[in-house]
């Protein structure tokens, strides 16, 4: 078929066609939305809290967030869903570089330290001073986890703490004896020993084994029970590599590897589902995993197990972390957390969502008993919360650190080194990296 | 003709022996998608057990509390948006851009076409607060067109488009290049049309990856009502519990559009016989 | 100049949103930057210190273990998968809809299936080895067996892309070719192997490439699953970058192992474009 036109003049009809066709959609696309972003007016000021709460614990956020818009129509708190809280430092981070950041967000406890350095954080030291905060009602490692290098860098949004939780059917079948408060490592060992039967793939103990936090955190409180400590006292070098290092190591390596007794989590989750089907007997867990026990599962918590009669465990506290876009916002930011982590509001939150008490006064208030009603193994938790000692230090190297220990842990457990060596390496790896940064 | 003699040879009854390869291969490979749908219809407690095992009935409910406990039907809106834009330019500009790199000769033109292959060469993870700078200094952050604009042309439609055009003759271009036709509308006229099958495939497959995507959008978006969908699922799990059952509901409705528009792709997928009287 | 007109909407697009941040991204690897505080010129110094690290040595062992069984079992495993499904046989859509399925399956739930799968103790894969009394393994749990078990399941998710592209490319073949060689007497898979195979080498070659990119920087599957362990037997290059930038805030250190894994990449990618060039096809150019 001949053109009627010349090429070139064809060619050019066409081109802009197709380039305005996509044009047209990209523009389309455009207007159809508008650029959003909150900004102050005069006289009133909206903050924005991100976080990463789904199901029930978002529910109740909104909840209080809805109470204190109504008691603070100039004060507007809108909430902001993180993408879930494994991918909240991502998001934050980011958020940083595109100036659309919060005012306030839900950190892990672990992001604290690295979050500390960042320019825009508030520091709250001064503020938490303020007496109708009632800083030191707070329980201990909230305050701590919230503290670097004695700036206070947040506010405790969550706490917990690792206790044993075992299921009384498997105890009662296999004639041993439930655990106790006051047991010894030792009778763990033997516990965990009876209640494992290979022909049925049926263990004692399950361990989180995938080499983060998760996998550090339990070897922890062993090593605290055992009298020593992960860094010295000005946190410049290892101190783990000591007798209670390679006692708490040697516990390990002996149920895991000798006694075959512990099955070995590679990180999602699977022991609880375990747990559920009556494959596992004892589980060292947080109150977050007892809304997810099947009601067909009768169990019991108590203490963790104790060397020489120290029983402490170890808590893993989640802050909010405010930043600055003005002060008013941050003024604003501040009187909204406090209010939320204030003991009347935070029990309430607590008897909704079942997350412990942050602050000691919440067990003295009536509804107190509301909450021990609805949620009675977490009594156990709560009077746990005493044991907790010792916190993690709050420094920026402790990804690095916590990696080498996890490492160290997770090659003891799967048998691949013995504990000296395993000790040894991790040592010099966190001296390297304390020395590294 | 009579009755005695047959017109055609007679077509085999029986059913192929392809099924007995096809059927263990399609069972493997939608496997997931099975576990997915019975998952989707346990109940909460039923999931938190292991082996996992069949639903004791059908729990519809979890479809229902996907999509009411949730602004499921927004962010389907949000993605279905993205993706549409995203797949209708990148069929344009890709099959433009794909045919020049095949068949015309420009300078630099071999340079040009490796830098679009070089993007693809650095993890997402160290290009993604540069690009997030880019985004907010063009003023779209948390908007619609910050997800749009980054997908609007892919090297992975270009490079794929081109390879296709380099397979077709070049006696078909020669004819019409005679003649004195421009390059736009040989594309059009003549090779597009033949180009059914990969121009379906780099459809389905930009939808998907635009409508996937999760890390992107989670540092550009902040609104809930832009939102899109995988966000959306991101919020009915959490670092210690995950509401399973009506996770996989919302998971399986999310994918529907992708199975949709393939169905709908496979249409374009006719064995063609490049018969335009070139021999 | 026509050429110019029309690579250069996507052209420009690609090189705001695409290669305006690779550029950001090699001027970081110069720097110590913790993407928190203003960063310090470091001059070579994370380069210096990349070329000292075991870590990241062993990163790239991995990386390049992984690659080699991937890509090629993929590519073959595609290729079959395609010409399976290049039938007109009743139901092939369907059929074809679930080769397609691993495509569409998210990462987060392929890895949550794989896991179980996998499981050392109630994994449908190792019940079924134990019972026809063959060995069984550790997959994810075990440092030797977990990279395989990570091939494994990579291959799976990636055998439909491959196939879905070989098809479309099948399609294209008339089919009279096919025949008249079958009434030469060649047999029908010959038919495949020496006639449609070959015209196979444009979209073999893309397939190739795009693999091998893909591999190189393989990160998703193994956050889902293993989070590099267990004991770093699945870190690979980009997994550890990673955790560079964003558990140990080294963004800057991280950068530059981008740089190093794009001149890799980049230069194994030339290779390949050169040696899967069609010579019947190439400088076809007007």
């Amino acid at each position: 078929m001949r053109p009627s036109v010349g090429p070139r003049a064809r060619y050019g009809r066409r081109r802009l066609a197709a380039l305005c066709a996509v044009g047209a959609l990209v523009a389309g696309v455009l207007a159809a939305c508008g650029g959003g972003g909150g900004s102050d007016s005069g006289g009133s000021t909206s903050i924005v809290v991100s976080h990463g709460y789904t199901d029930v614990e978002a529910k109740a956020l909104q909840d209080a967030v809805d109470t204190w818009n109504g008691q603070h129509p100039d004060e507007k708190v809108t909430l902001q869903f993180n993408g879930g809280n494994d991918s909240a430092l991502q998001k934050t981070l980011a958020g940083f570089t595109a100036g659309n950041f919060p005012d306030v967000a839900y950190e892990y406890g672990s992001s604290a330290a690295q979050l500390a350095r960042q320019p825009k954080l508030v520091d709250l030291t001064d503020k938490v001073q303020d007496p109708s905060v009632d800083w030191e009602d707070f329980y201990l490692s909230g305050r701590e986890a919230s503290t670097v290098d004695g700036k206070v860098v947040g506010v405790p949004a969550l706490i917990d703490n690792l206790s044993l939780v075992y299921n009384k059917k498997l105890f009662a079948q296999a004639g041993v004896a439930p655990p106790t408060d006051d047991w010894t490592w030792a009778d763990f060992r033997a516990a965990a020993q009876r209640l494992t039967d290979a022909s049925t793939h049926t263990y004692g103990w399950a361990y989180v084994n995938d080499g983060s936090e998760d996998t550090v955190w339990r070897y922890l409180a062993m090593l605290w029970q055992a009298g020593g400590d992960l860094l010295n006292a000005d946190n410049t070098a290892p101190a783990f590599d000591s007798a209670a290092g390679k006692a708490a190591l040697q516990q390990l390596y002996d149920m895991a590897v000798t006694d075959k007794s512990v099955y070995l989590d590679n990180g999602n989750g699977n022991y609880l589902n375990l747990f559920n089907s009556g494959k596992i007997a004892m589980l060292w867990t947080g109150p977050w995993d007892l809304s997810s026990i099947n009601s067909d599962v009768s169990y019991g918590v108590t203490y963790l197990p104790g060397y020489q009669g120290n029983h402490e465990t170890i808590s893993g506290p989640d802050l909010y972390l405010l930043f600055d876009h003005s002060s008013a916002r941050a003024d604003a930011a501040f009187d909204f957390v406090t209010w939320l982590t204030s003991a009347k509001e935070h029990i309430a939150f607590a008897v909704a969502t079942g997350d412990l008490p942050v602050r000691q006064s919440e067990t003295r208030l009536p509804e107190y008993q509301t909450f021990l009603k609805k949620y009675p193994a977490e009594k156990v938790f709560v009077a746990n919360l005493n044991n907790v000692k010792h916190v993690r230090p709050n420094i920026p190297q402790y990804a690095e650190v916590s990696q080498a220990v996890g490492t160290m842990v997770q090659s003891v457990l799967l048998g691949q080194a013995s504990p000296d060596d395993a000790l040894k390496q991790a040592s010099d790896q966190v001296t390297s990296a304390l020395a590294g940064s | 003709m009579t009755v005695a003699q047959v017109p055609r040879r007679r077509r085999r009854r029986a059913p192929s022996p392809w099924h007995l390869v096809l059927v263990p291969v399609a069972l493997l490979m939608a496997a997931p998608l099975v576990w997915m749908v019975l998952t989707s219809l346990s109940t909460l407690e039923e999931t938190r057990r292991f082996p996992p095992g069949l639903p004791s009935s059908l729990h519809w409910a979890n479809y229902a509390t996907a999509w009411h406990d949730s602004p499921m039907a927004h962010w389907l809106v949000n993605s279905a948006i993205v993706s549409v834009t995203c797949v209708l330019s990148n069929l344009v500009l890709c099959s433009m851009a794909g045919y020049a790199f095949a068949r015309l000769r420009f300078p630099g033109s071999s340079i040009l076409f490796i830098a679009t292959l070089a993007t693809l060469m650095v993890p997402f993870q160290v290009v993604m607060i540069p690009t997030l700078l880019i985004v907010k200094h063009l003023h779209l952050v948390d908007t619609l067109p910050a997800l749009v604009l980054p997908n609007l042309a892919t090297p992975f439609g270009i490079y794929l488009l081109r390879q296709f055009f380099l397979s077709l003759p070049v006696e078909l271009e020669e004819a019409a290049l005679m003649d004195g036709a421009g390059r736009l509308r040989i594309l059009r006229s003549i090779l597009l049309p033949l180009m059914g099958p990969p121009l379906s495939t780099v459809a389905v497959l930009t939808f998907l990856s635009v409508w996937n995507d999760f890390l992107w959008p989670l540092v550009v978006i902040a609104s809930p009502s832009k939102m899109t969908v995988q966000i959306g699922l991101a919020t009915f799990t959490s670092a210690h519990y995950t509401n399973w059952p009506v996770l996989m509901a919302a998971t399986v409705l999310s994918q529907i559009p992708v199975f949709v528009l393939f169905l709908v792709g496979q249409r374009w997928f006719v064995q063609s016989i490049a018969s335009t009287g070139i021999k | 100049m026509t050429g110019w007109a029309m690579v250069s909407p996507s052209v420009v697009l690609i090189a705001v949103f695409g290669l305006l941040p690779v550029v950001w991204a090699f001027w970081l690897s110069f720097q110590h930057n913790d993407l928190q505080t203003p960063g310090q010129w470091a001059g070579l110094d994370n380069y210096r210190q990349l070329a000292h690290d075991p870590v990241f040595r062993d990163s790239v062992r991995h990386t390049v273990v992984y690659t080699v069984l991937f890509v090629p079992i993929t590519l073959v495993l595609s290729l079959l998968a395609a010409a399976a499904l290049n039938r007109r046989v009743r139901g092939i859509t369907l059929y074809r809809l679930a080769v397609f399925v691993p495509v569409v399956t998210s990462t987060i739930a392929t890895g949550v299936i794989f896991t179980w799968l996998l499981d050392p103790d109630y994994g449908l894969v190792n019940t079924i080895l134990a019972k026809l009394g063959l060995p069984t393994s550790g997959f994810f749990s075990s440092p030797h067996s977990a990279l395989f078990a990570v091939v494994i399941m990579t291959v799976w998710g990636w055998v439909g892309f491959g196939a879905l592209i070989f098809l479309a490319a099948l399609q294209g073949i008339p089919q009279d070719l096919i025949e008249a060689a079958q009434m030469d007497g060649c047999s029908r898979s010959g038919a495949f192997w020496r006639i449609e195979v070959p015209l196979l080498r444009p979209v073999s070659g893309f397939l190739l490439v795009w693999l091998t990119i893909n591999a190189l920087q393989l990160f998703d599957e193994v956050y889902v699953t293993t989070k590099g362990g267990p004991l770093h037997a699945t870190t690979v290059v980009v997994y550890y970058l990673y955790q560079q930038a964003f558990q140990f805030f080294h963004a800057g250190y991280a950068a530059a192992i981008a740089v190093v894994l794009f001149a890799v990449i980049a230069l194994i990618t030339l290779v390949q474009l050169r040696l899967t060039r069609d010579p019947s096809t190439a400088g076809e150019r007007r």
